[in-house]
């Protein structure tokens, strides 16, 4: 009985390994670890410390929703140009309450290959988290998070396949003499008319209209769809340090900037306190370069209160090319620096305290109408 | 040069009153003294500059120039600097000739291997002429590897350099991934030095650039004991996100003055003609030990 037993729990061992055709193996097999993409990789093996293919991030997005159901859900965004699929990914604890929207993007310029590394690893922070930490717990009682890993997919697959420093999405223009439009000057926002080119061959080329771009299209049909209960916009770039506030159209300024500034400068600190890195904070026309038809102004100008461009490390000393070896560095800094603004986003809007005063004040300023009018 | 594009003015700086800002001579009279470490001049830059006048991107911009032009003409390998942040500056702008930026910015060494947090500091008068580039640049640093010590590391690194296989069997450096083999890590920093070169003489007030990767290795030699290094760069401009290629030759010997010599690529567009920016160049030494 008991050699049965021992030889029965051998192979419940072993069988999965063995008829899996997974990464593990391959490296036990082989003796060296390739970079395959291999289509049956577990979770629990997936290296958020590594850079991965879209094949892999597509199966990645698949293996999370089936690992914690109940709160993410995969969704069907758009297709691309070269008609690929675009989803997001949907983090939404069960409940009763009316959810608010906090909405992150990764990956809308090519090249910039830490953004999509720090979506993946945003995800799963959330979820292997969200039980334990009070901090991430009660953000999720109110906020639901969309997370969109990959926006311009078309772009990235050509990083890995052909030029790695490609920036653009890969749309055909004058009869196939040039490739790509700067996704992030094709939004309906003050489109083409500062910091951006109408030239197909330049890396800023606006597109051939606000909004021309499949992959545009699909972002802002759905944004606009959920503007009302959106309050967080941000988008993930790299290199530069740097936590943007609108605008990069004009040097005027939102009606909220000052609110936005403080903000951003406490997500920077918080940021700096975890490696040391230096971030700096301002509106994009202000520290950075003037720009039209960006993602982070479009959404602002719709009405979504915090909106913010995070260009990630580094500065310039390895630039789109970052070191594999900094993903975690990287993505723990700016982890609290998100999570600094969400916890702003969250007081401002739920602060139980904030909102007792507010209603001991309403009451106060009824009772005192109520005075005068009977005086 | 030919301007690739025209850059749109941003209303302000380049307006039409000349704007006159403090000029602080003092600024230069920091050279020597020994580097208390800067106070972590962090995000919150730009103290003193309240001057609406024109973007703290201008100081940013100096200290990217000067920091080049240094790099440059240390010629060392061994002891590369970025900018850590800019502490303090202000600037002159005259419409008709150009802006002269007088400023103070930290360092941090190059090789982000080296654990210990040796912050330099340095003053600088960077002079940028209108639509020009190669700006003109008079900067000291507080020195902070010992001469004899750099001297020694540089040789250290040049040995290394003798030492490795000749042709180099490598595509590009850093690889997609953004991994430098450790053997090969004396190549790029000795690439990035020839790059600083190049990076500094095509640097204007609105354009500057960082070095992306070395598509090629075209020749590497030892000629007359001198390093001998013909390489394919990719030079990454912030404001246009334009990829340049460039091609640089350098000849490198630890002590002595480096030798550039280099020719770019401008990207083919309908409206302009394709232009190259060559230049060459032999760095000045501080000791003349010709």
């Amino acid at each position: 009985m008991k050699p049965l037993l021992g030889t029965l729990y051998l192979l419940g061992i072993l069988a999965p390994e063995g008829l899996g055709y997974d990464g593990s193996l391959a490296q036990t097999r082989r003796g060296v670890l390739e970079e395959t993409v291999s289509p049956w990789r577990n979770l629990d093996t997936y290296s958020y410390t590594k850079y991965h293919p879209m094949e892999e991030i597509y199966q990645w997005m698949v293996q999370i929703t089936e690992k914690y159901t109940g709160v993410v859900t995969q969704h069907f965004l758009g297709m691309t140009y070269e008609t690929r699929p675009m989803y997001y990914l949907k983090i939404s604890q069960p409940s009763a309450n009316y959810k608010k929207i906090i909405w992150m993007d990764c990956g809308i310029h090519a090249r910039e290959w830490i953004a999509p590394a720090f979506c993946q690893w945003f995800v799963k922070e959330i979820l292997q988290n969200y039980k334990d930490n009070p901090r991430i717990g009660r953000l999720l009682r109110n906020l639901d998070f969309y997370v969109l890993p990959v926006l311009n997919i078309d772009g990235y697959i050509y990083t890995w396949t052909t030029d790695r420093l490609w920036r653009k999405s890969r749309s055909s223009h004058n009869n196939g003499t040039c490739f790509g439009t700067d996704l992030n000057r094709n939004f309906n926002v003050a489109w083409c008319s500062i910091g951006a080119s109408k030239d197909c061959h330049h890396l800023t080329f606006c597109g051939t209209g606000p909004v021309s771009e499949p992959e545009t299209k699909a972002v802002s049909s759905f944004v606009e769809s959920k503007k009302e209960s959106i309050v967080c916009f941000l988008t993930m770039h790299s290199y530069g340090q740097l936590i943007l506030t609108p605008y990069g159209y004009t040097k005027n300024k939102s009606s909220n900037h000052e609110e936005l500034i403080q903000v951003g400068q406490k997500a920077a600190n918080a940021l700096k306190k975890k490696h040391g890195t230096n971030y700096r904070v301002g509106s994009s026309a202000d520290i950075l370069y003037t720009t039209s038809g960006s993602s982070r102004d479009w959404a602002r100008d719709i009405g979504i209160p915090f909106s913010y461009t995070f260009e990630l490390r580094d500065n310039g000393t390895y630039g789109f090319i970052l070191p594999a070896s900094q993903i975690q560095a990287t993505c723990e800094e700016t982890m609290e620096a998100v999570l600094s603004v969400l916890d702003d986003v969250y007081e401002k809007y739920w602060d139980s305290d904030s909102a007792v005063k507010m209603t001991l004040t309403a009451m106060v300023l009824g009772l005192l109408v109520s005075f005068m009018s009977v005086l | 040069m030919l301007p690739r594009r025209q850059r749109p003015p941003a209303s302000g700086p380049w307006g039409p009153r000349p704007a006159v800002l403090l000029l602080a001579p003092l600024l230069l009279a920091l050279q020597g003294v020994a580097a208390a470490p800067a106070g972590a001049g962090g995000p919150e830059d730009s103290p003193g500059l309240q001057d609406a006048e024109f973007p703290s991107g201008l100081l940013q911009q100096a200290a990217r120039a000067a920091l080049h032009f240094f790099n440059f003409r240390a010629g060392s390998p061994s002891a590369l600097r970025v900018l850590a942040a800019v502490l303090e500056g202000r600037a002159t702008v005259n419409p008709k000739k150009g802006c002269q930026v007088d400023l103070v910015f930290t360092t941090d060494h190059y090789n982000p291997e080296v654990g210990e947090e040796h912050l330099g500091k340095c003053s600088a008068r960077v002079f940028f002429r209108n639509q020009k580039p190669r700006p003109a640049i008079n900067v000291t640093c507080t020195r902070l590897i010992e001469k004899n010590k750099r001297q020694e590391e540089d040789y250290l690194l040049y040995k290394h350099m003798k030492q490795l296989k000749t042709p180099l069997d490598v595509i590009s450096i850093p690889d997609s991934h953004g991994h430098i083999d450790p053997s090969l890590r004396p190549i790029w920093d000795l690439a990035f030095l020839g790059s600083s070169y190049v990076m500094w003489e095509k640097t204007t007030q609105f354009l500057h650039y960082y070095m992306a990767q070395i598509s090629s290795v075209n020749q590497w030699k030892t000629s007359d004991d001198a390093i001998d290094f013909d390489y394919t760069v990719l030079l990454h401009e912030f404001s246009t996100q334009e990829i340049i290629p460039c091609r640089i030759h350098l000849v490198w010997y630890p002590g002595k003055p480096l030798k550039v010599n280099y020719h770019c690529q401008e990207l083919q567009t309908p409206e302009e003609a394709s232009g190259t920016e060559e230049g060459s160049a032999v760095a000045p030494t501080e000791l003349n030990n010709f």
